[in-house]
């Protein structure tokens, strides 16, 4: 090796470390931190960690649920949509006994109807054409994509007119969640649970092999999977129920909507109690919101850890608008389908909940619809 | 893209620290799925109690 040579990197790491976001992002999460503890609320600041936590495992391996499910349904390959269930298999062996078994956990339940159907096959267009979904809007806005705070921005703002059409979507009719471990036990629910993601993997599986595919997860979504189903188990213990993304962006947003003089008092969803309690409190008061917050300061340390922070140019206007036009319906979609592809799909499933299995195969067609969709805004269909 | 960043961080985190600082914090971090009757992640009721 030349002296050239093995002065290069060491100079790249030196000159890659964008102080200025890296600082910003840790100062900000010091402040969040710091802010739940002087209120004696250890679990808020273990959120806010899991979720920064998250933000760095998923920047640095890539886990993307879109881009996977885009290679599945275009080439058949299945190494992504494996490396998802990998997460959902780690994290339903905490998730299905605790939740069975303890005082004060739950898993992520739904009822089913046409407001899931909706929302999950809306949500599958909108992902595909803002080229993120739940978690990954959050992170790679954090990790520095102008194009996602644009997604983030519109996502937020979907999901305010989600929370006001939902009600509606309810009264078209629907059955109470059915939760494996309410039929067969908890030890009985985690194998029924394990056994429907098996089976989901031989199906996926299965297509790739007749596609010609790969199905072979990378290194990256093997090693990504694990550290992200573990993490996901510690926000389940420190918050109580399974990571959920998209509430907390419909809280910033209706409190965001109040403070420019809307008035929610006369909106259903509002005056739940659920809701209700999360417009009225500190939004650090909302699991949801604290490993939201953790998980965009995680990735934006990491990504200004990595190199120069948010150096790239603005993509052109067409990309913009399906960034825009995605985020809509995305926010739209979590409502209506409760939940993205976090909270509804591997929270759902990780769960034993029926309704994590159907939000997926709703939300697929709509994602095949988004494909379609992308060269109108100048995307590709790969 | 960089300033844009900058004010948007800046303006997200006086938000999050004023809305925490004027609104009330009645103990540990909830999620709408703590409430009675909720069904669903968001507070959703179940459809077998409407």
């Amino acid at each position: 090796m030349t002296t050239a040579t093995m002065a290069a990197p060491k100079s790249g790491a030196t000159f890659g470390i964008d102080r200025l976001f890296l600082v910003l992002a840790l100062i900000a999460t010091a402040i969040l931190v710091a802010l739940v503890l002087l209120d004696g609320q250890p679990a808020s600041a273990a959120l806010i960690l899991g979720g920064f936590g998250l933000g760095i495992a998923f920047l640095k391996a890539e886990f993307s649920y879109t881009a996977s499910w885009r290679r599945f349904l275009t080439r058949g390959e299945a190494g992504g949509l494996l490396g998802g269930l990998i997460v959902i298999a780690i994290t339903a062996l905490a998730v299905v006994p605790v939740a069975a078994l303890k005082q004060n956990f739950g898993g992520a339940i739904a009822p089913l109807g046409p407001s899931l159907l909706i929302g999950a096959f809306t949500f599958g267009i909108g992902m595909q054409l803002a080229n993120g979904c739940g978690s990954g809007t959050l992170y790679t806005a954090g990790g520095g994509s102008g194009r996602m705070l644009i997604a983030l921005l519109f996502f937020v703002v979907g999901s305010v007119f989600g929370s006001l059409s939902l009600p509606s979507a309810l009264s078209l009719g629907g059955i109470d969640p059915i939760l494996a471990s309410d039929y067969l036990g908890p030890w009985g629910g985690l194998a029924a649970t394990l056994a429907s993601i098996a089976l989901a993997a031989v199906l996926i599986v299965a297509v790739a092999k007749r596609r010609g595919a790969s199905f072979m997860p990378s290194r990256n979504y093997v090693i990504g999977g694990i550290a992200i189903g573990l993490l996901c188990v510690g926000v389940f213990i420190a918050g109580g129920h399974p990571w959920s993304v998209t509430f907390g962006y419909t809280v910033w947003g209706a409190k965001a909507a109040a403070a420019l003089g809307f008035d929610f008092s006369h909106a259903a969803f509002w005056q739940w109690p659920g809701p209700k309690h999360a417009l009225a409190e500190s939004v650090l008061s909302d699991t949801s919101s604290l490993t939201d917050f953790g998980m965009l300061f995680g990735a934006m340390a990491v990504a200004a850890a990595a190199k120069p922070f948010a150096r790239t140019a603005w993509p052109p206007a067409k990309s913009l608008l399906a960034a825009g036009i995605g985020g809509l319906l995305m926010g739209w979609g979590a409502r209506l389908g409760f939940g993205c592809n976090i909270g509804a799909f591997v929270g759902g499933v990780a769960s034993g909940s029926l309704h994590g299995w159907v939000w997926f195969a709703a939300a697929l067609p709509g994602c095949l619809i988004g494909i379609r969709l992308r060269p109108l805004f100048g995307l590709s269909r790969d | 893209m960089r300033k844009t960043y900058i004010i948007v961080v800046v303006l997200a985190l006086a938000a999050i620290v004023g809305n925490h600082l004027i609104s009330p914090s009645s103990g540990r971090a909830v999620s709408p799925e703590d409430f009675a009757g909720a069904c669903a992640p968001c507070g959703a009721p179940c459809p077998s109690k409407k």
